[in-house]
Parts: C-alpha cells; structure tokens; sequence
C-alpha cells in the first residue's frame, strides 16, 4: 500500500531560483504601490508614473506661479508665446520588501497527489517575488540574513544567502521591520492561529504591510486517508494512531478550513493579504495574487 | 483414525494443532500494522482524534479465519488420503485370486486389477501367501504362492487376452495349490461370461479346504460383439450379440474397413429389449464390400468387437471356359469376351492355360472358384466331368450358355438344370412364322425378381426345354411365350445354371444388354469361393503361420511369441496358441474369428460354495491424497484473509492515483512479453529467386533464339534475321513470337526456346566441352538447334574436295554431341509442308540440302543416340545462311542481297523459316495432313 505522505529532502536553492525565475518571467514586473511614502525615501530607478525626484522626464506642464524660475524649461516655452512651461521628472523611489519562507521540518511534507513539497514551493514563491522586486528596483531583504539590499541580481543572492543558511525551526526576528515596508510570509501555518499571530504581531505594531502565502498540500486539506493509519508529526515526532481514518475526515477538514478562516480574517482586518496556495496548483497563481495585493491602492487600516 | 476413511502419511505433524491456542492468543493481541503517514497537520487532528486509538485486538472473525488457516496447512502437511474403499476381510491362512482375463474383460482391466490389488494389500497386511491364478493364460502358468508384493507385481504384469477364458484347466491347478494350505481365502474374479464347463471347474475349485470364498463378478457386462458377417447379393449384413441378460435397447454402430484400416462403411446395429442378438446391414456397392477387410463396433475396445474377414467373404472367383478357339483378331466374336466385360470389375477371372478341357477343368478347380461359366461346351471328358460335379456338389456354381455345341450334345443329367431337346430353335428366320422373342418378367421366386426385366432384348435363337413337372421352379427367365431363357436347379450345396442362348450376341441381343451384366453379378454373388488360395498353398502341411493377431483391445497387432501356426483341418478353437487375426501370407489370409456365428454371450451364474461365500464389485481403489485439496483451500484463505486486511486497511476505499500508470505498464509488459514470444515471421516471406525475372521474361512469350557466337557482325545479322523471321511469322501465321533472345550457350538456360539458330563461323570461339554438353542435353530434352554453316557460297565453286573452315568447326562442334543419323529433308517430310508447300529451303544461297534426322522408316528407332522430341528432328544443318536471307533493318528492308539476287527467294527464304518455325511448334500434327487425301477418300466410301 503506497503511502499518501511523504519528507521529502531539502530543496536545492539554485533549483527553487532557476524554477521561481521562470515563474517570474511570468508576472509582469512587481510595481509596489508606494502610497506611504516618506520624503528621504531612497530613490529607486524604477519609475513611479508620477512627478517627483529622479531623472527621467515626465511632462510639461504650464508654469504656476510661485515654483521656482529655475525650473522652467526655457526651450520649450520658447516655442509657445503665451505660456512658460515647467518640466516635470518622473518620481522614482525604492521600498523595502522583507522576504521569508517557512523552512521548518512540517514544510518537507508532500502528498502523493502534489507536485512538489510545500517548502519548495514556498521558496519558489519568495525567490520570484525578489527577482520581481529586484527587478522593479526594490530593496528586499530576509529577516536574520540580510539587511535590505537592492541589486539587479537581489534573488541570485538571496538564493545565496539561503542556501548557505542552516534550515531551522525558528521563528525570525520581526523587530528589524520598519514602518512602511511590507513583508512576505510564505508558510503552511499549522500551528494555531493565535501562535500565528502572536509572532507576526511586532508587524502589525509597526504599522508594516504583511503578505501571508499559505502553501498548503492538497492531501492536507481534503485528507484522502483510510483505515488503520498511524499518523506521525514530522516537527514534534509525536504519534497518532487512527482505527479507521476516514472517519475522521470530516472533523478534520473543518477545523483546518476554521484555522485558514481566522488567519484570513485577522489579515484583513490588519489590511493584509492572505493568499493560498496548493502545491498541486501552479506557483504562478500565488505569485499573482500577492503581486496583485502588493500593487493595489489598500487602504491601510489604522 | 480408523473411524474415517483418512490416513496419514505424516500422523506427526498432527502435534501442529496443539500450537493453534499459541497462534490464537498471538493473532488476538497483534492488531494488523497501521499504514504509517507522515502528517504535518497533526496539531489539529489530535484535536478530534483524542486517545481512542489504543492498539485493539484485531476483529474476532478475522482470529477465526487465521486459525482455520493454520489448522488447514498443519492438516495439509500432515498428508491426509481419503480412502473410502470397503473394507474385504481377508480371514484365511492364505489367499488365491483366481481371476478372468478373457476377451471380455478388457475393457474394464484397470478395474479388475485394482480390486485384486486392494485384496492382495489387504492380504499384506497379515502377510499371507498370495495365489494369483489367470483363467485365459496357459494352464503352465506359475501360480505361486506368492508374497503380498511378487503378487502384485504379477498382477500388473498380466493383461486381458484376446481368447475365451479356460476356468476347467486353471481352476483344476488351484485347487492342487490350495489342497496344501488348508483355511484359504478364495477369491473368483469373474468376468461374467459363462465357460464351457463352468459347473465342473467351479465343483473342482470348491473342493478344496477353503475358510471363506469371495465372488467378485460383474453386474452388468456392456460389451457388444460381432458373431458373424455375411456379403450378401445386395447387402453386407453384420451379427452382434451381447450378454443374454442384458434388458435395455442399445444401440451401436459397427464400421466396416479395408486393408488400410480406412472405415469405408458403418451401419447401426440396434438391441431391442431383451434381445442379445441383433443384425445391421450394409447397403454399399458389391465393389465397394469387397474391399471389406475386417468389421469392428465403433466405441468398443475388446477383442470380440474386431472381426476379420477374409478372401471368402470378398471376391468371387469365377474359372472361364470355352471350346471355341481364341480368335485374337476378333475378340468381339469370341464366345467369352461378353461374359468377360460383365463379370471383370466383380470377380477374378481365372482362365485356365491348356485349352484342352481334361487339363483345363481340373487347372480350374484347383483355384477353388467360387463359380465356372462354361460357354458352349458340349461333352466333358470323364475325368473332368466327375471333378467338376464333385466341386459342384461342394458348393460351386456353374454356369452355362448354350451354343451349337451344346445344342448338339447328349443329355447330361448332372451338368444342366433341365433336359434339353436336341437341336436348337429358331425363330423369325426366313422359313420360320414365329418373330424373334422378347424377354418376360422374371419370375417372383427366382433370383432375378427384383431385376429389371429387359424389354429390348430380342431371342432369335435358343435351345428348348423339355416339358417337366418342375421346369416352372427350375426358370429362372423366360420369354414371351413362356419358353426358358434360364434355368437352374440345386446340385447339393451348388447349383447349376444355364442360359439358353449364347455368351455372345449371335443367338439373341441379351449378351449385349445391361440386364447381361446384372443377371451373371446376381449369380456370381449367389456362389460362394469353394476354399481360400493360400489353403492350397499349404495344403501338404494344412498350417497357416500367423500372419496378423487381433489383441485383446481389438486392434490389429503382428503376432506375438505365442501365437502357433493355424490347423486349418477341423475348426480350430481359439486359444492362446492359435488367437484370433488373420493367419496365412500376403498373398492369401484365412481369418480366425473370436466367435462362431451361432455364438451365445450367457451371464455366469453365481456357484454354490460349500462355505461362506461373501460379494464384492470391481471398483478402483478410490483413495484421494487430501493434500493438495487442502493446500488449496488454504490458500483460498490466505487471499481472502488478504483481502480482509485490505479492506480493514482501508485500501479499497483508497483512490489509487497510480493505478491506471500501473496497469498501463502490466499491459505494456505483457505486450512486451507477447511480442517477444511470437515468431518474428516477416522473414518467412519468399523472396525470389535470382534469375526469375529473366526466366519469366523468357516465358512470356514464344521467342526465338540464336547462339551469341561473340564475333558482332555474325550476331548482328542473326539478330535482324530472327528479327525479319518474327516479323513475317506475325504477318502470315498465327504466331506471333517475342522479341529475339540471344543465348551464351555456356550460360543461359535453353530449354525454355523450341528453335535455337546457331551461324557457325570458323573465327568465333570454340564452344566449350560444358556448352556443348548442354546443347547436347537440350537436343535430348526435345529442343532444336539448326546450324547454318553460310558456307554455300564460298564451297559452291568446285572445291569439292575441300572443306570449308564452317564445316570444319561444325565438324568439330558435332563431334561431341550424339547426333542422330541424318539425311536430307525427303520430299515427303513434314518440314515440307508444315505451312506452305516447298521444295527446297533457300536462304541467302540456294543449293544447300538442309539436313535433319533420318525418319524412322530409314532407321529403327531403338539404337538411336539422340532421342526425338515428338518426332521432331532435334538438329538441322543447313549452309544456305537463312539468318542473312531472313535479315531485316528497323524499317523492314533487307539488310542483304540474296545470291543470285531474286527477290523470290528471299520470300522462299522466309517461307522455309515459317515452315522450320511451324515444325518446331507443332511437330508431326501436320504430317497427318499427308493423308489427308486418303481420309477424304475413306470418308466418301
């Protein structure tokens, strides 16, 4: 009798990054919405499609009286005889966007009917989203590995960064978050929803923006077990013993759905994102929910 | 374990099942072995799980299946045997099996020799002496006393018999043996056919000191044997008979074969109720019966199923005789030629060597026919007469015609059926009133009633009857006006018969009618053969070696150590020494048959034993090793036991997601599989063979050839010349050949042209010995090879005593073949007129002869070296260079002048290659057309 479940090892870094490129070649580029943003922002070379501070021209507009006369484009009003125009700059600015994956023993798992482990999945997801941001101009960062850091090749270095790192348990530390960054969590959040939210709640007091990517194995959610099994925690290594596991399956699903719902609903009460994701769905479609809710205009909560 | 019919062959393995409480207590506390998942969310099922899930015991009913499991393979292992069989006390000091191995107990022999083989191992056991005695063996037989095993071991060596069982001779040894060990069992195995003198033989048996008898004998004997055959006129009629007490319709089917063993007929042969004999017919054709070799029921494996026949119940033989002397030239006219044409595919013809009839008469009878037809013979010599009525008293036939001769011979009382007036009658001739007479109705009693009287046979002539009280009886046929046509009367066990009238068509048109051929077959059908032949040839000993014996399963055997020569003096019993089969040579067989025709199958009646006589039955010792039943049945528990941890496992609830994979690869390695096993027979195909393309291209179409001689302005004009040859045969015949075929003489194959033309010339190479081995063989084979030397030209100006380098190299090349002695074409040959009509056979040149084979008028045919194709010369020669005459460009003009230059000849030219050409294919057909003026002239007279 084949096994539904199994450990599988730990993903190979550069593996995840070649597979999280491909997705992100997918997505179009990861344009972080900056709504909250603040006068020493660091400039990014990624266009705002706004006046502002940076090098590349934006518009002409008509000169309003009380701007600087430095400012006025000489030539082009020239062409005019009634009116002084101003040249306007395209705003450009960088944020900072703190990455993290679940590595832990639980993330290993993967079903029969999945196509890859969830933390390959989640690594996926992450690395894709540092190749979006590097892209865009974005500083990215993973908390307890690096300080924010915008490169062209920021997901190359963190898969460097990962892959050098020993895989642990631990929570990270989410104090080095500052106000107006966001965060992305990719994780299977098992545990129970207030732990959960115990740990990610120095974001919410920090007033960051936190993105939760719940990657969840299909046989986790519709647990396809029967008979007489013997279930064995991969974390704790504790055992249960089932008589007859279909029985359970009921009960199961509702209370795994419950903990997913108040996740959910805590996020939006914060003005998060909640995204799920399916190891046997495609990463793309996680990948574009979080793209979608890091570029909308949300409002934020407080 | 005697209180079941069980054994043990391992009792202890038995001491397994103490271990079951073991296997219980085990199987009750080992829960089967969850399936193990690895299950990140176990947080949360803990939740709902709680603590129910201890280790249980597994479900009692599964504790159940285990244990039946574990008792069936510990019983299994134990190897148990089901021995069912009754139990037949053997209390004596001794036992004596006394058992039939006649014919009749061949069918069921394994049966019999199990039941004695039970009471022998019975016999084992207390280990008694064993007495094995056999009713069908020679009364020398060694009976014992045996030990239990030597006894057994004989009794597998014995076999059925294919004779009928001795119980005085082999009872009577018994009974000797017995009368030294006092207290034997006796056991009778009968086989259920009363013996001769069974009465005696049993009083004989029983007289011994005996503690107990046991009767072991059939209920019911079921087979069917064939007690008699007889070929009759009309139909082949078998007699089976089976045991008297034997009640119930039955119905079987006997088959009739000839020499091959080939069935040729059958017939069903049906028992009513209560009958135990009955008869089935064979309505097949006389000729068709007289292949009959033997006669056996279908389904029925026993000697007295098989019947041979022999030359007595096949064809007659019917001796010839005539006065008249044998006319070669006109057989029509001969008194026997009729006689002969009627009787030929019926009978064997025996003709005696010496027409004299003191040599002729007896020369017959020593043939022993069946029948003599006499054609006019008037008086016999003495001698010959008694021999003949003495063989007529034994049961010959005789047969005779009138004539002249008889007509004019003395009464003879013995030799004719009815007293004949001297003289013969005439009717419808010049000085007669009467009309020649047509033939009445057979008389109903006669042998020919149900034939067809002849309506368009006419007498004219005849000779008379006298008028007698029984001459009614005695007619056999009469005419119209109720005078004789044939009559015949009983002569002791023969008959003589004599048609009034001639064997051949002179006195009346009854030889030449059907009802001829139907009247002597009727008669000859009613005579018997007076003797078998190979008889005569061992007469001096009166033995017949054995030539092929019938065994006991009924099939035909050569003849064993035992069997002796036949006695044909009286009627030999059939014994052991003398079996039943087919006793003589090849060229003559008399069959000695199992049962005589008035054989009676009576059932052998139970005797009275002095001492207590207990039943049994044949029956097999039906004892059944459990093992592998049992072996089984576990293993039916084992799956089932399988499928119930699969059920309690959960897996037929369980979507297999790999299934279908699986399944895809199990077929596809079946496939696999399959594919490897069957033949890779695509290379099985034909592939042609080389050549078969220039052979069917060679074939196509009939084309003439000629011999590449190597020098290309030779052939080049042979070619145009077989190419203006094929033009003009397409033109005027019709023949229209293929395209010219050159030939390497070495090489190609030749034998599929009817004419190969061969220039010589002195400069082209000399043929090798091998291609002029083949021409050779092509001559033979029916080919022809015209050479053309071309050298009339060159040779014709006076130098007639030279010759030409052609000639020489023709010279050579002839020297190595077998050419026939040749001659210039005659004037009246075929070659001369096979088209048109010539003379002479120009080419380029005229003047040349064209040489062929001499006919066979000049030559007798027998010392001929060459041997002529259908009468076509194998070889012509000519020099007047035909190829050059017949030679043509592409558009049809000739290549070369012809000398002189005449445009005549060159069409003679042509015309004498249509005629070699037509000769070729038609051979001497058109020498018929020489006398066609002849046949003209014959068809006008």
């Amino acid at each position: 009798m084949a096994r539904i479940g199994e450990v599988t090892t730990q993903v190979e870094t550069r593996d995840a990054l070649a597979r999280a490129r491909t997705r992100a070649a997918l997505v179009p580029d990861l344009l972080v919405e900056a709504r909250r943003v603040v006068n020493n922002v660091i400039a990014g070379w990624h266009g705002r499609r706004r006046r502002g501070i940076g090098e590349n021209f934006w518009q002409f507009r008509p000169y309003v009286d009380g701007e600087a006369v430095a400012r006025i484009d000489w030539r082009r009003s020239a062409r005019e005889e009634d009116h002084i125009y101003v040249r306007d700059r395209e705003w450009e600015a960088a944020h900072t966007v703190w990455l993290w994956a679940d590595r832990s023993p639980s993330m290993l798992f993967r079903s029969s009917q999945a196509d890859v482990s969830k933390e390959s999945r989640a690594l996926v997801l992450i690395l894709a989203l540092a190749e979006l941001l590097s892209r865009s101009g974005e500083r990215i960062a993973w908390p307890g590995l690096s300080d924010p850091f915008a490169a062209r090749n920021g997901a190359e270095r963190l898969a460097q960064q990962i892959a050098h790192a020993e895989p642990t348990t631990a929570r990270p530390d989410l104090t080095v978050v500052r106000r107006f960054s966001d965060m992305v969590v990719a994780g299977d959040f098992l545990d129970s929803p207030e732990e959960t939210m115990r740990w990610l709640d120095p974001l919410a007091r920090v007033g960051a923006r936190a993105h939760l990517i719940e990657v969840a194995d299909p046989a986790e959610e519709t647990f396809p077990y029967s008979g007489r099994t013997e279930f064995h925690d991969p974390e704790t290594g504790e055992r249960l013993t089932a008589g007859r596991a279909e029985t359970l399956g009921e009960d199961y699903r509702r209370l795994y759905l419950a903990r997913r719902e108040t996740l959910s609903r805590w996020c939006k009460k914060l003005g998060w994102s909640y995204t799920v994701n399916h190891t046997d769905r495609l990463a793309s479609e996680a990948l574009i929910g979080v793209h979608t809710a890091m570029t909308s205009e949300m409002d934020v909560g407080r | 374990m005697n209180f079941l019919p069980l054994s043990f062959g391992a009792p202890m393995v038995l001491w397994g099942l103490l271990a079951l409480p073991v296997i219980w207590w085990l199987l009750r506390l080992t829960p089967p072995r969850p399936q193990q998942e690895t299950f990140p969310p176990l947080a949360i099922l803990a939740r709902i799980v709680k603590k129910e899930e201890t280790p249980h015991q597994s479900p009692w009913w599964l504790t159940l299946l285990r244990l039946a499991l574990a008792a069936l393979v510990i019983l299994a292992l134990a190897a148990p045997v089901f021995n069912p069989r009754e139990k037949i006390a053997v209390g004596g000091e001794a036992l004596a099996i006394v058992m039939d191995n006649g014919w009749s107990s061949a069918p069921d022999w394994e049966r019999r020799v199990a039941t004695a083989t039970r009471l022998i191992n019975d016999a084992k056991e207390s280990s008694v002496p064993v007495i094995v005695a056999l009713t069908a063996e020679k009364p020398a037989q060694d009976i014992g006393p045996f030990d239990a095993d030597t006894a057994i071991e004989r009794l597998n060596a014995a076999e059925p018999r294919p004779v009928p069982t001795d119980r005085p001779a082999t009872y009577a040894r018994v009974a000797d043996a017995l009368a030294d060990m006092p207290g034997a069992t006796l056991a009778v195995l009968a086989d259920g056919l009363a013996g001769p003198d069974d009465e005696a033989a049993f009083e004989t048996l029983f007289s011994a000191e005996l503690s107990d008898v046991l009767w072991v004998a059939p209920d019911r004997l079921p087979v069917v044997a064939l007690s008699d055959s007889a070929n009759e006129p009309e139909r082949f009629v078998v007699t089976a008979v089976r045991r008297e007490d034997e009640m119930g319709p039955r119905q079987v089917i006997a088959h009739a074969s000839d020499e091959r063993g080939r069935r040729i007929a059958e017939t069903t042969i049906t028992f009513g109720p209560g009958e135990a004999r009955a008869r089935g017919e064979m309505r097949v054709p006389f000729e068709l019966r007289n292949d009959f070799a033997s006669i056996g029921i279908t389904g029925e494996d026993h000697a007295g199923a098989l019947r041979m026949l022999d030359e007595n119940a096949r064809r007659r033989r019917v001796g010839l005789l005539s006065q008249h002397e044998a006319d070669q030239a006109q057989p029509l006219l001969s008194p026997l030629y009729y006689i002969q044409r009627a009787l030929g595919p019926y009978a064997d013809l025996i003709r005696p060597s010496d027409p004299e009839l003191t040599e002729a008469i007896p020369q017959l009878l020593e043939q022993k026919p069946a029948a003599i037809v006499m054609a006019d013979v008037g008086t016999l010599p003495d001698s010959a007469r008694e021999a003949l009525v003495e063989w007529m008293r034994a049961g010959g036939t005789l047969i005779r015609f009138a004539g002249p001769r008889l007509a004019a011979a003395d009464h003879d009382e013995e030799l004719l059926p009815v007293r004949l007036r001297e003289g013969e009658r005439s009717l419808g001739g010049a000085l007669s009133w009467s009309e020649p007479q047509s033939v009445d109705d057979f008389p109903a009693g006669g042998p020919f009633s149900d034939l067809t009287p002849p309506r368009d046979v006419t007498v004219s002539r005849q000779v008379l009857a006298e008028p007698s009280a029984d001459i009614v009886e005695r007619t056999w046929a009469n005419l119209a006006d109720g005078t004789p046509l044939v009559t015949g009367a009983a002569r002791g066990d023969g008959r003589v018969i004599l048609f009034h009238v001639t064997p051949e068509a002179t006195w009346s048109s009854l030889p030449i009618s059907g009802s001829f051929v139907e009247m002597l077959r009727r008669i000859v059908q009613l005579s018997r053969n007076q003797g078998s032949l190979a008889a005569d040839q061992e007469e001096q000993s009166g033995r017949l070696p054995p030539y092929r014996m019938i065994s006991a399963t009924g099939t035909l055997v050569p003849p064993g150590p035992e069997a002796e020569p036949l006695q044909l003096a009286g009627d030999a019993p059939v014994t052991l020494a003398n079996p039943p089969g087919l006793y003589g040579s090849e060229e003559g067989v008399v069959a000695h048959n199992l049962l005589a025709p008035d054989a009676q199958l009576t059932a052998l009646s139970r005797p009275t034993a002095p001492v207590t006589m207990s039943e049994a039955r044949y029956a097999f010792d039906q004892s059944q090793p459990l093992k592998g039943p049992l072996m089984a049945a576990a293993l039916a528990l084992l799956a089932l036991d399988t499928l119930a941890v699969l059920w309690l496992g959960g897996l037929l609830q369980r979507r297999p997601t790999r299934r279908a994979a699986s399944t895809a690869s199990v077929l596809l390695a079946t496939a696999l599989a399959f594919s490897l096993l069957v033949p890779d027979n695509a290379l099985a195909q034909d592939n042609p063979q080389p050549g078969d393309m220039e052979a069917i291209e060679a074939i196509a179409a009939t084309r003439i050839a000629y011999v590449r001689t190597g020098i290309s302005s030779v052939d080049a004009i042979s070619r145009a010349g077989v190419q203006g040859l094929s033009r003009f045969l397409a033109e005027k015949t019709a023949l229209e050949p293929g395209a010219p075929a050159a030939l390497d003489i070495a090489t190609d194959e030749l034998s599929f042209y009817p004419l190969i033309y061969w220039p010589i010339d002195p400069n082209a190479e000399m043929p090798s010995e091998e291609a002029i081995a083949r021409i050779d063989a092509y001559m033979q084979q029916g080919g022809t090879v015209l050479f053309d030397t071309r050298d009339q030209y060159s040779s014709g100006f006076g130098s007639s005593g030279s010759v030409s380098p052609e000639t020489q190299r023709l010279r050579d090349i002839l020297s190595g073949l077998n050419v026939p002695p040749l001659e210039p074409v005659p004037d009246d040959h075929v070659l001369t007129k096979a088209f048109y009509i010539l003379s002479e056979f120009p080419g380029r040149y005229r003047g040349s002869d064209l040489w062929v084979e001499a006919s066979a008028e000049a030559e007798s045919r027998a010392d001929r070296p060459v041997r002529t194709g259908d009468g076509v010369s194998p070889i012509m020669i000519t020099a007047n260079d035909l190829a050059g005459a017949w030679a043509v460009g592409s558009n049809g003009e000739p290549l070369l002048p012809t000398v002189p230059s005449d445009p005549m000849q060159r069409t003679y030219a042509l015309r004498a290659g249509v005629n070699i050409m037509m000769y070729m294919l038609t051979g001497n057909y058109k020498s018929d057309q020489v006398h066609v003026p002849v046949l003209l002239e014959r068809l006008g007279q």
